[in-house]
Parts: C-alpha cells; sequence; structure tokens
C-alpha cells in the first residue's frame, strides 16, 4: 500500500510529491546507538510509513532522587522545563510545537523525567532546537516558579485530595518503604512546594539536566545520518557535568507485616490494597512475576475476576500489578469491596488465590495469555513512533539495553509453571506484605452505610 | 506513580447567566498575556504538509452492512468495529434509560456454546479483545474488538457469536446489577461526574441526551426478557456499518465477513430517526455542595450544533482559539498566568442532534471567584472582539498541520471515514478540510460566539464545598443540589 504526501508551499505551490513505501512486514525494530563527545546518548530508529517523527529526551532523574523537605521537587523542576530558556521565552515550547501540528508532554515519575514531542517531518529542526536549548540553559524567574508551583499544587488537589482514595495511594508506599527516596509520593506535600526556592531550581538543573545524564531518542520519518548530524549541530555544545552524587536506594528486608487502616471523608465504599517487596523489574524472578500478575488480575479470564468478582461477588474488580521500576519493586493487589460486603472477605479470598499460585496448577493457556499480551505490546511499539521512542529511551537508560524491545518478550515466552510456583513461593508471604484499608467516612463523622470492615 | 503536565482528555460539558455581566465589568479584557512569551528564534518551517488521508475499500453487503477496509500492513494486527444504528441508549424509554448499555455489556455473558468464562479465556489468551457498549445517549451500539493478524478468523468469529446470539444468562445479569450498583455510588464521589450529570440536565431537559448514567431504580426493575426483545429488535444489519483497519485487505476481510455473518439477515428496519434537544432556557447557576471538596469544578456551557451545521468548521476554529489544548486562551490564563488550576479548556460535541459546547476547570477553592470571573471575560472576549490576526492564523495552521499526526494510527484515519459515512459528508470531505479551515475568517468567528456563547444562553455548574454557595450568588440566581442530585435550596 502506499501513500502520498505532498508538501505544499506556503503560496500554494504544490509541486514535490514523495512516495513513501510502507514497509512490507513487521519484525525486528532497528536502531542507531551513539554516544557523543559530551556523554549524550542517541538512539534513532527510522520509520517511514507516516509523515511523523516523535522525540523522547528521558532524564535520570526521579522523585527518588528528592531530598527531605523537597519532595516533589523533581515535578516541579519538569513544569520549569516549559517556562524559558536562553532562545525559547515561557510557554514558547509548547506553542511551537501545536501551532505546527505537533503534540507534546512532559512526565515525571519515581526514576526518571521524561519529555517529547511528536511533530510532521518537516520540523525535524524545531523539536531538536527546543529540547536542545533547554537542556543548555534555564531562564527561570521567582514568578514563573509561584506561577507553576500553584499549577503543580492545584494538580495535587486534583488527583490526590479531592479524589476519593488519593491519599490512600500515597498512603501505601509510605508504609511499604522504610528508604525515604521511594518512599514518598511523586507529586510531593503542598508544604515543601512552597518551600522550593529559585536556587533549589538551578541547582537541580546543573546536576541532573547535563547530556551525560540522558537519553535522546528520535523516531519516525527521519534519515538516521542526517539526523545525527542535525543532533551533533544543536546538543553537542552542551557541557557535561560530573556524574551526580550515587545515593542508596536499597530498601532492607521487611521482617514483619505492615498494617494500617485510613479513614476517608470522600468515598463510601472501603478498599484494600495489599503490596509485597519483591526485585526490580528485569531482574530474573520479575519474568515470573509479570506472568503471575497477568494470570491472577489481566482481564475477565483471570483468576480474580472469576473468582472474586463473578464467582463470589465480593467486588467488582481486582487489579493486579507487578513492579516497572529499576529500583526496589512492589507487586501491588488493590480491591474495593461492593456495598454490604466485608473487606475482611475481600482479603480472604486474595490470599486464596495467591496461595493457589504455589501448589496448584498452572493451565497452558494462562501462559499462553501472557506470552499473546506481550507480542501485542511488541505490536504497539511498531505503530507509533512516539511509543517507540519511549521505550527505546527506557530500555537504554535503565537497563543500557535498548535491543529489549525487540528480546523482552523472549524473556516472558520463557516462563515456566515452576517459576511461577517459585516466586509465589518467594515473595508473597506474611512478613512482606503491607496491607492499607481504607474505610469511608461521612462529613458528620459517622461510618456510611455501604461496607464493613 | 506518573504524573502527566496537562491532561488533554476532559469531558465535554459547560453554561452561564444575568448576573455575569457584572464579571465583565469587574475586570476589563486583556488582550495578551504575558504567560507566554514569543522569542521567534527557534527554526520552524514554513512548509506545510499537505496530506491525503488514505481512503478505505467500501462495499455494500445484502443484508445492509456496508462494509470499510483501511489496509495498512505496517502492524501485524487488526482492529474492527461495527456500528449499529438504533440499538443505543438514545431510544430507551424515559422510565428504563439504561437498558440498551446493560444489553450491551451483557452480550459477552454467554452464547449457546460458550460461557462468560469461555468467551474470556478464548479471547485473552489470543490476547485478542471484543467489548459491545453504548452510551445511554448514543444513537449507536457498538461491537468493537481487535487482534493480532493470526487470530483474527477467530476473534471474529467469537464476535459473530456475541452479535447474533447472545443468551444474557440470569445468573449473570444479577451478578452484574450488584457489581453496577457499587459503580452508582463510587461515581457519585467523583466531582466530575456530579458536574456531567448536571449539566446534561440543564442543557437537555427532557431529551435522551440528558442521561449519562443508569439508575438504580432501573436497575431493580430490570428483566433478562427486555434485553432479549432489544437484542431482537434493534441489532439488525440494515443500517450498520463495519470499520476494518490493519494487515488485511477487502478481499480477505470479505471471506471472514461473508462466512461468520451469514445469518446476520437483513431486517427491513428504517433508518433510526431523531430530534433536536428542546430550546434551552435562560441561563442560570446550578451548584451541586459537595462536603470536604478542596476544589470548585465548573462548567459553563450550552446547547450547540448539529454535526452536519454549515458553520461546524467555524466553530471547530472558534473552539480552538478559546480552549483547545495549552495554547487556548482558557489554559494560558486561568493556568499559566493565573495559577489557579492545573487544566482549562472548551469543547464540543455535534451529533445528529444538536450537541453542546462547554469550558470547563478545576480550581482551588479559595480562587473560586476570580478564577470564575476570568472564565466569564475569556468567553466574552470571543464574542466582544475579532481574534487578532496572528493568533488566528497560528490556530488555523495547527489544526490543519495536526492531520499528519493521525497518519500513524489506520484506526485514526478510519474513524474519520466513518464520521463521512455517519454524516453522509462528501466523498472527497477531509481532503478538503484543510481549504475548510484556511477559509474560516474571523469575523464568522466571532459571529458565532456572538450567536452560541450569548451571554443569556450560557449555564453555570459548580461543584464545590457548600461554603462557595454565597460566593456565586452575586453572579446571579443560584440553585443548590446535594451531590444525590436532589435540590436543596433556591
Amino acid at each position: 500500500m502506499r501513500r502520498w504526501i505532498r508538501l505544499c508551499l506556503p503560496v500554494g505551490l504544490c509541486a514535490v510529491a514523495t512516495a513513501i513505501t510502507l514497509s512490507a512486514a513487521a519484525g525486528k525494530i532497528t536502531f542507531t546507538d551513539t554516544k557523543l563527545k559530551n556523554g549524550l546518548r542517541v538512539i534513532i530508529s527510522e520509520d517511514h510509513s507516516a509523515p511523523v517523527y516523535s522525540i523522547a529526551v528521558t532524564y535520570n532523574v526521579g522523585s527518588r532522587d528528592e531530598r527531605k523537605g523537597r519532595t516533589g521537587f523533581a515535578h516541579l523542576f519538569e513544569h520549569m522545563m516549559f517556562k524559558g530558556s536562553e532562545q525559547v521565552g515561557p510557554g514558547e515550547h509548547f506553542t511551537l510545537v501545536f501551532n505546527n501540528g505537533g503534540n507534546m508532554n512532559g512526565t515525571t515519575n519515581q526514576e526518571r523525567t521524561l519529555y517529547f514531542e511528536t511533530l510532521p517531518s518537516n520540523q525535524l529542526d524545531l523539536g531538536l532546537f527546543l529540547e536542545a536549548d533547554r537542556m543548555w540553559s534555564l531562564e527561570i524567574t521567582k514568578e514563573n516558579l509561584d506561577n507553576q508551583r500553584n499549577a503543580v499544587q492545584e494538580e495535587r488537589r486534583l488527583g490526590v485530595d479531592n479524589q476519593p482514595y488519593g491519599k490512600t495511594f500515597e498512603a501505601i508506599d509510605e508504609l511499604a518503604y522504610e528508604n525515604f527516596a521511594y518512599e514518598h509520593s511523586v507529586i510531593g506535600s503542598l508544604e515543601d512546594l512552597n518551600a522550593a526556592s529559585i536556587d533549589d531550581v538551578k541547582s537541580f538543573f546543573k546536576t541532573y539536566y547535563a547530556p551525560n545524564n540522558a537519553v535522546l531518542t528520535i523516531v519516525g520519518d527521519v534519515k538516521a545520518a542526517e539526523c545525527l548530524e542535525k543532533v551533533r549541530k544543536y546538543f553537542e555544545r552542551i557541557p557535561s557535568q560530573p556524574a551526580p552524587a550515587a545515593m542508596d536506594f536499597n530498601e532492607p528486608p521487611q521482617k514483619a507485616e505492615k498494617r494500617h487502616t485510613l479513614t476517608d471523608t470522600l468515598a463510601r465504599l472501603p478498599r484494600i490494597d495489599i503490596v509485597w517487596h519483591t526485585p526490580p523489574a528485569l531482574a530474573p524472578d520479575d519474568d515470573a512475576l509479570t506472568v503471575l500478575a497477568a494470570i491472577l488480575g489481566s482481564g475477565r479470564s483471570s483468576r480474580f475476576y472469576e473468582n472474586l468478582v463473578r464467582q463470589q461477588t465480593l467486588t467488582s474488580g481486582v487489579s493486579a500489578s507487578s513492579t516497572g521500576n529499576r529500583g526496589p519493586g512492589l507487586f501491588r493487589v488493590g480491591a474495593t469491596a461492593l456495598p454490604g460486603k466485608a473487606i475482611a472477605d475481600l482479603e480472604k479470598g486474595i490470599y486464596a488465590e495467591i496461595e493457589k499460585m504455589k501448589t496448584g496448577t498452572i493451565e497452558a493457556w494462562e501462559l499462553e495469555k501472557a506470552r499473546n499480551n506481550w507480542k501485542r505490546n511488541m505490536a504497539a511499539n511498531l505503530g507509533s513512533s512516539l511509543q517507540r521512542a519511549i521505550s527505546l529511551g527506557r530500555y537504554a537508560l535503565f537497563w543500557n539495553d535498548p535491543n529489549l524491545i525487540n528480546t523482552y518478550a523472549d524473556r516472558i515466552v520463557a516462563v515456566k509453571p515452576a517459576d511461577i510456583q517459585r516466586v509465589a513461593k518467594q515473595y508473597f508471604v506474611e512478613t512482606n506484605r503491607t496491607v492499607v484499608i481504607t474505610m469511608p467516612k461521612s462529613a458528620a463523622g459517622d461510618s456510611e452505610t455501604g461496607g464493613r470492615q | 506513580m506518573t504524573t502527566r503536565r496537562f491532561i488533554f482528555t476532559i469531558a465535554a460539558i459547560g453554561v452561564a447567566t444575568a448576573g455575569l455581566v457584572s464579571a465583565r465589568q469587574a475586570a476589563p479584557p486583556q488582550p495578551s498575556s504575558k504567560a507566554v512569551v514569543m522569542k521567534g528564534r527557534a527554526p520552524v518551517s514554513t512548509e506545510l504538509l499537505k496530506i491525503k488521508l488514505p481512503r478505505p475499500a467500501e462495499a455494500d453487503l445484502p443484508n445492509g452492512l456496508h462494509v470499510m477496509v483501511l489496509e495498512d500492513r505496517r502492524v501485524p494486527q487488526v482492529t474492527f468495529q461495527l456500528l449499529i444504528p438504533g440499538a443505543g441508549g438514545y431510544y430507551d424509554p424515559a422510565d428504563m434509560s439504561g437498558v440498551a448499555s446493560v444489553t450491551a455489556a451483557m452480550m459477552r455473558e454467554g452464547t449457546p456454546s460458550l460461557s462468560t468464562l469461555q468467551i474470556s479465556e478464548k479471547l485473552e489468551s489470543l490476547a485478542s479483545a471484543v467489548t459491545v457498549g453504548t452510551g445511554t445517549a448514543s444513537i449507536d451500539a457498538t461491537l468493537s474488538g481487535s487482534s493480532l493478524t493470526e487470530n483474527f478468523d477467530a476473534t471474529f468469529g467469537l464476535a459473530a457469536d456475541v452479535l447474533m446470539n447472545p443468551t444474557f444468562p440470569d445468573a449473570e445479569l444479577t451478578r452484574y446489577k450488584e457489581r453496577t450498583r457499587a459503580g452508582l455510588i463510587q461515581q457519585r464521589t467523583n466531582p466530575g461526574f456530579l458536574a456531567s450529570e448536571m449539566f446534561s440536565r440543564v442543557v437537555y431537559g427532557n431529551h435522551p441526551a440528558s442521561r449519562i448514567s443508569i439508575t438504580a431504580p432501573v436497575l431493580d426493575k430490570l428483566a433478562r426478557t427486555m434485553l432479549v426483545d432489544l437484542h431482537r429488535d434493534r441489532y439488525v444489519p440494515d443500517n450498520a456499518v463495519l470499520a476494518i483497519a490493519g494487515d488485511i485487505s477487502m478481499s480477505e476481510a470479505r471471506k471472514v465477513i461473508d462466512a461468520k455473518l451469514a445469518a446476520w439477515k437483513k431486517r427491513g428496519t428504517a433508518a433510526p430517526m431523531v430530534e433536536d434537544p428542546p430550546a434551552i432556557g435562560p441561563g442560570k447557576i446550578y451548584f451541586v455542595a459537595r462536603p470536604n471538596s478542596v476544589q470548585t469544578n465548573f462548567i459553563v456551557g450550552t446547547q450547540g450544533i448539529n454535526r452536519t451545521a454549515p458553520d461546524y468548521d467555524i466553530v471547530s476554529v472558534m473552539n480552538q482559539v478559546l480552549g483547545g489544548g495549552p495554547t487556548g486562551r482558557l489554559f494560558i490564563i486561568l493556568r499559566e498566568e493565573k495559577g489557579y488550576t492545573y487544566g482549562a479548556y472548551s469543547n464540543f460535541s455535534a451529533t445528529r442532534f444538536r450537541g453542546n459546547w462547554s469550558a470547563s476547570t478545576e480550581v482551588r477553592t479559595d480562587v473560586t471567584e476570580p478564577a470564575f470571573r476570568d472564565l466569564m471575560i475569556q468567553i466574552a472576549r470571543m464574542r466582544d472582539e475579532a481574534v487578532p490576526e496572528k493568533e488566528f492564523q497560528d490556530k488555523k495552521r495547527g489544526m490543519v498541520a495536526s492531520f499528519a499526526l493521525s497518519l500513524e494510527s489506520p484506526q485514526a484515519v478510519l474513524q474519520n471515514h466513518i464520521t463521512r459515512w455517519l454524516y453522509k459528508l462528501p466523498a472527497d470531505y477531509w481532503d478538503r478540510y484543510p481549504e475548510r479551515v484556511a477559509a474560516v475568517t474571523q469575523a464568522q468567528v466571532q459571529e458565532a460566539a456572538r450567536k452560541y456563547l450569548s451571554l443569556g444562553r450560557l449555564q453555570i455548574i459548580a461543584v464545590g464545598d457548600p461554603k462557595i454557595g454565597d460566593t456565586l450568588k452575586q453572579f446571579g440566581t443560584v440553585e443548590t443540589y446535594d451531590t444525590e442530585g436532589k435540590i436543596v435550596g433556591k
């Protein structure tokens, strides 16, 4: 199949016609992988199926790098990256991207801060220039900082303080982790956000927003060699910086179950969240835990859905997920009780399914399901330049292996029932778990109808 | 946890009133914002990629089904979407709103040969998906699915079984009701839901579009026979469209369709009719008092236009200028300049009946009053001033240029063609999109703003802490409701 794309000059001269042939068969994703003199790792993957390209810049900094008294800073800083640099005015970055037909955003989690754009392919210089300029310099005023501090505090109110169970999700990590790095939330506290200063912004920028602390990924309708030359032009002048001081992300082994009940004036049904400490993502045991999560919680054929939702009608849904962290992980399970159902029965039901994973049979179709899920995830990497750029950047930054985009699914295929039983026995033990129960509380102070503990 | 800088998927809703004139007088409109400074040094290509959307192959089957196939071999997967006009919640009786959505959801719960669990196991072990759904105000029901190419035959076979032979087991219906009741309780904890619910009620009156959720009394009355009847009468091929995108050709698709849907016969059912909602009353303020709120959710809006209205493109440009994404005036002023909110956007929906236009934002409680004034000022500016030339051209260029991004997704391209088919738009409708947008003038946009965003038509919804009720009174007549939707004060 062919697509015809015409490049039109603004005066209306439509003359150049380019035929783009789609790659016949989807298969292995190819890319180039280059390190610039200043330490910036550049990964480029060509795909000419649409006149579009995506950039992802993955910085090796997240909320786990924050110190006490400055929670939420990595994310607040992410907002400042849109407020102006040497050649780009406040707000000009996103204005230029959207006015030229593109899309963009930034996002922060515990372990990385990611910036990305998707643009029509004739705007390659624009995207590279914008990302390079704000890696080179930031021009931040107190006024801009106060403005984004407000926006971030509203983000917190919108997502946490004004939502049922918003505080529950913070409470789980606070209770489960001992190490401050992972214990506190990405969004941070309102008090700490208020304390952030211009000096904090400057030193954070210098320490973490260095070319040797980032991966730049470009995917789409570009020519790799030409694109790399442009990257050199825009990025190579940015000086490298001393590597940030190493932090201790280790989590001490848990010795006994931790348990906490909190009340929530915005919630109306009780909820239970249970987490177990696990190794980081892509550690040897993580593959079996990932398959196990699919068997327990993925879709209506999952054991949680069939037994706890459909058969026992204790809950309307149970989530289960293995970790995505490169640092100490948590396997997470969460469920809300149906009206009139006891949270204790729900908890027992969850444990009963987990016990079956330790000794019971694992069906062939359950393994097949996990494998096919990953096959489809791989297919999605083929279809979206942005998703591919983000995946390549993450694999490169976290595990120094962008080719995991091609090989990861093989690891899932290799998981055997005995592996699943072994990791279930090893990690799903009482002393390794943290339980947070959320009980609704009406404004008047009395417990509402609808749930029993 | 992942924290996103912008939220683009804000539900469409909206509204305003007589006292708002004073808001306009209180603070004069500002022509531009210091929140965005253009240094103009970035290298921008002035060329505009001219895009021609690929067209699907199309065919009409003897049973009335229209088939579209957009072949795209890039990714080894196939997605499909079957739209059945007349099977949506729009056609539910007023006292049984939600029957159609329950019918759709229950279709996957069993066929003569497969139990609900067997259906899920078969689909999910292939990493395939099949879902049936409809909204309480939708004209159509939609069966959609996807699979790896190698599993398309099996997946479509299951979809056909679900489509033609659902058994609606009583035991599963009982379970479904119990789960749904919990959902009805949960949704009332969400301020966004409460705002949307009130907005739909206010803007659409008794029209079917006023419904956004099934209710507990309907769940109580619901019986299996109602689902069986609805499915028999409304799930007919006569007016339906099946759109397939991905790693498949029309001839390959036809082999599968002809085999699996052979028993889906024409029924002689006429195309379903729709009516516009009744004209809307004068603007008023509707306040939902939600204890313990730390933000106020605003929706300001009114009835809008039909999808086939001649000024559809003009309204699109108007909406883009005012509140389309992070470069819209609402975002720039309310967030980037004032820091009242994490996001402020406007939105409009247009369908076969008159849709709605709305602006929405969530602001911390103590800035409820100034944020509301600024919101209304920005709406007033659309009526009172022509959009400056540079801003206007920038917005239109962005709308046209962003079309290139949709070429990455065959589903997105096909969605445009489904729209074209549903609304009987000309065959070259999307090819001419850039020139239609380019032709829109500032005068047309201002005229549209005066026509659709006039102060007297705007309805205002606020959800927040009970104490902001007094704040709102200075802007006009306030009707106050509790979180159950019951009126508690005027």
